[in-house]
């Protein structure tokens, strides 16, 4: 989501990541991956159950969306150096604008369910005044 | 206003590693916030 950083903030966006996890493990994270974008922590996971963000179980390990997550994410150079507080939390990606407005919505069913990041800046695109705005997939 | 996501999320406080206390709300309060829930650090 790095990568695209810089897209979001030209739109005049925000990008904010959330994780489970203390405060030594995010800030070794955020050391890690070298981000700018804001971190924060929900080790009490209050957000998480707000958006209603489940879990995933051994089965999914078996599921073949799961093994081309994978797949394209060890491609694109990606590895899961530590399995987290929780390692079957699923994550999601969402866009909001003022006025608790939805934008985009992506709830993720498995591991490596992830939104296309063009999706987001799309979603984002259409935040402008005068634009008509995208559907919402969930 | 209906439930939205962002309603649900909006007056939730997180801390960011420094500390620092941050409304959700407030981060689409003046324009659009893209907002990623990882599943891991790391």
């Amino acid at each position: 989501m790095r990568e695209h950083e810089d897209a979001f903030q030209q739109k005049g966006a925000k990008l904010v990541a959330i994780g489970l996890g203390d405060v030594g493990y995010a800030r070794q994270f955020r050391e890690d991956s070298k981000i700018d974008f804001p971190l924060l922590i929900d080790d009490k996971r209050e957000a998480y159950k707000a958006m209603g963000l489940g879990s995933a179980n051994l089965l999914h390990l078996f599921r073949k969306d799961n093994a081309a997550a994978r797949k394209r994410a060890k491609a694109a150079g990606h590895r899961q150096v530590k399995l987290g507080k929780d390692p079957f939390q699923l994550g999601g990606s969402f866009v909001f604008a003022p006025g608790n407005k939805d934008l985009f919505v992506h709830v993720s069913e498995t591991f490596g369910d992830n939104a296309d990041p063009k999706q987001l800046l799309k979603a984002v695109q259409g935040s402008s005044p005068g634009a008509s705005l995208p559907s919402v997939s969930a | 206003m209906a439930d939205t996501y962002s309603s649900k999320l909006a007056g939730i406080t997180l801390t960011d590693p420094d500390g620092k206390p941050v409304r959700l709300g407030s981060l689409w309060a003046a324009g659009p916030a893209v907002i990623v829930f990882l599943r891991h650090y790391g």
